[in-house]
């Protein structure tokens, strides 16, 4: 090792003495600054990463829609599925419906799945509770867990389901009578939205429900594990016929994508300023050192040091600090995220505001993801601001003329 | 040819002061032969820390010509293998241990090898220090500092050892034995050594003595 990375070393951890304050102080300063980035970024990472999850999870990468209906579907699937990179395609049907049960009743979504191909799109059996997709049929249903619970259905019961197309018949003096359809599962998606407000039944059921006779509303589809999304939309584009397009999930939440990144990078900018505030804490303790060591850098150039070296060896305690204090950082920022659900409904529990979590933030657990590229980020940006803050000091000292130093009584 | 180890010739170093300019030396010569011992004394104020400094490198004349073995080349690169230093305040780095200060000489000037490592343990234990290598410098008397200051001048094996007033900070007996030991070092090893003291005892113990006076570099009267 050179003499003075060696001698930046021993500065920052002098032989037989227990960890030094300065040292000390500055990993932490910057430590702390990591952990906050870590944690912050990991939550906010973790919306993002939950609800792609989400929406992969209940509709596939691709959405497939049209102006209105979408009236030959097994000639578009056809297509659809003839595209390279599309794995799988599920078509569906949603609208809006009153369910009652008892004296209660609610206006969730009703989801219209085709039995055939939806888990081939859709991973929805591992969101079940209770129940099974097999058990679904043209005259039952799957209730998202909060909506059984606000209308106090179970798997077995039988609910009420009306469609708006009553309104039409009402119109024409006809009578129509709303669909009894059993609860055959309860599902969880860990979504609020979601979870408070979705029935998933069958296609035909939902067809029947809004008159729609054979068309459907869209087309849910799957791309090949590590083909490209946006490519594979665009060959979808390509083959689809007029009035019907296909969009990439990150497509159909661009705005809502777009706002999450500009807040995530608003809140990195701003927590990098508490890194930048530790790399002051440590020019500040460099410059002090430089003034206090006056006489030993005068000595390091009457040995022979040239003042190139002399500076790298306070530059290289703020990169050392960096690092150090970078790894303290990741490793207090990553055990937070460890322990964060516990934290959060820990003091949810104590200010009786559990419910209200739930409510505003839509997921049952605080989310975290931690893409590489962002700690990567991190830690780079850590370790050059660190060292930068080396680079005043070590100016200082490279300046000093041994001859000027070692006179320094 | 000659065999000088350190040749100055007609230096000249002037300082400003105020309005006025003080020339501190005026026209030193100065040659030290291979192994020889040389004492420098004088009153304080006389130019002989200034001397030493352009002896080692440290800073320029405003006149004349330094050369070591015979080369001007007096750089930093040059100078840590060339040339041992002793201060009259030792200067050691608080961080390292006695054996760590001792190996940074050569650690300055490359890598350090088992070789160098050996040397540096052999050094500690030639200034007496054995049981004390793995000290701190704030653990050691002064005497001590100053005999880990003489093995640190003597690690990379130098030409030519230059003392500013090593025993100045350092009792009576005390500096005795370490300009015993310095000398004692320096003649075993064949370095020659310019020593700088106000003592005269201690110039006595070099082969020639020299007599600073008000910039003039000359024989005692």
């Amino acid at each position: 090792m050179p003499w003075y990375l060696h001698l930046a070393v021993r500065q920052l951890f002098p032989t037989g003495r227990r960890f030094p304050f300065f040292t000390l102080i500055s990993t932490l300063g910057v430590a702390l600054g990591v952990a906050l980035l870590v944690i912050v970024m990991g939550v906010m990472g973790g919306f993002a990463y939950e609800i792609r999850h989400m929406i992969v999870d209940t509709e596939g990468e691709i959405q497939i829609v049209a102006h209105g209906l979408i009236g030959d579907a097994p000639a578009v699937m056809k297509r659809v599925l003839a595209v390279p990179g599309v794995a799988a395609a599920t078509p569906y049907a949603r609208d809006a419906v009153m369910i009652k049960f008892g004296d209660k009743s609610a206006f969730p979504a009703l989801r219209g799945l085709d039995l055939a191909s939806v888990e081939s799109v859709t991973r929805l059996s591992q969101y079940l509770l209770v129940g099974s997709l097999d058990d679904l049929d043209d005259d039952s249903v799957i209730l998202s867990d909060q909506l059984a619970a606000s209308v106090g259905a179970n798997v077995g019961d039988t609910i009420e389901v009306y469609s708006p197309l009553i309104i039409n018949k009402l119109a024409a003096d006809a009578v129509f009578l709303p669909r009894q359809v059993r609860v055959v599962g309860i599902l969880h998606i860990g979504h609020n939205q979601l979870d408070s407000s979705t029935v998933y039944g069958t296609l035909r059921l939902t067809q029947d429900l809004y008159g729609l006779g054979s068309t459907v509303h869209g087309i849910d589809v799957r791309v090949t594990p590590g083909s490209n999304e946006d490519d594979v939309v665009a060959r979808l584009n390509a083959v689809l016929p007029e009035g019907i397009r296909a969009f990439s999930w990150e497509d159909s939440f661009s705005d809502f994508l777009w706002v999450l990144n500009l807040e995530r990078s608003m809140i990195f900018f701003l927590l990098l300023f508490i890194v930048i505030v530790a790399a002051f804490s440590v020019t500040s303790s460099l410059l002090i050192s430089v003034v206090r060591k006056t006489r030993e850098i005068g000595l390091l150039g009457a040995l022979g040091g040239r003042p190139i070296q002399v500076a790298a060896c306070f530059c290289a305690q703020g990169l050392f600090i960096g690092v150090l204090g970078t790894a303290v950082g990741l490793a207090l920022g990553f055990s937070a995220l460890a322990v964060r659900n516990h934290v959060v409904l820990w003091v949810a529990r104590v200010t009786q505001r559990e419910e209200v979590l739930r409510r505003f933030y839509q997921f049952s657990e605080l989310p975290a993801h931690t893409s590489g590229a962002t700690i990567a980020l991190i830690v780079v940006l850590t370790i050059v601001i660190s060292t930068l803050a080396g680079l005043l000091p070590a100016w200082r000292a490279a300046r000093l003329r041994p001859v000027d130093a070692l006179r320094n009584e | 040819m000659s065999d000088a180890v350190l040749s100055a010739q007609a230096v000249r170093k002037s300082y400003a002061s105020g309005d006025a300019t003080l020339e501190v030396l005026r026209g030193v010569d100065l040659e030290v032969q291979a192994g020889e011992s040389v004492s420098i004394r004088g009153e304080s104020g006389s130019g002989k820390s200034t001397l030493m400094n352009l002896l080692a490198g440290l800073d320029a004349p405003d006149s004349g010509t330094i050369a070591w073995g015979g080369s001007p080349d007096t750089g930093a690169r040059r100078r840590a293998a060339y040339l041992g230093m002793i201060f009259q305040s030792f200067y050691l780095v608080p961080e390292l241990d006695a054996y760590e200060n001792v190996l940074l000489a050569r650690r300055i000037l490359g890598r350090v090898d088992a070789d160098a490592r050996l040397r540096a343990r052999e050094l500690v234990s030639a200034v007496g220090l054995s049981g004390r290598a793995h000290h701190l410098p704030a653990q050691l008397s002064g005497g001590e500092r100053q005999r880990i200051a003489i093995a640190r001048a003597l690690m990379n094996r130098p030409g030519l050892v230059l003392a500013d007033e090593p025993t100045g900070n350092l009792d009576e007996r005390t500096g005795n034995a370490v300009v015993e030991l310095l000398l004692g070092l320096c003649a075993s090893a064949g370095t020659a050594l310019v020593l700088v003291t106000h003592n005269a005892a201690h110039a006595a113990k070099a082969r020639r003595s020299l007599l600073m006076t008000a910039g003039v570099l000359g024989p005692p009267a």
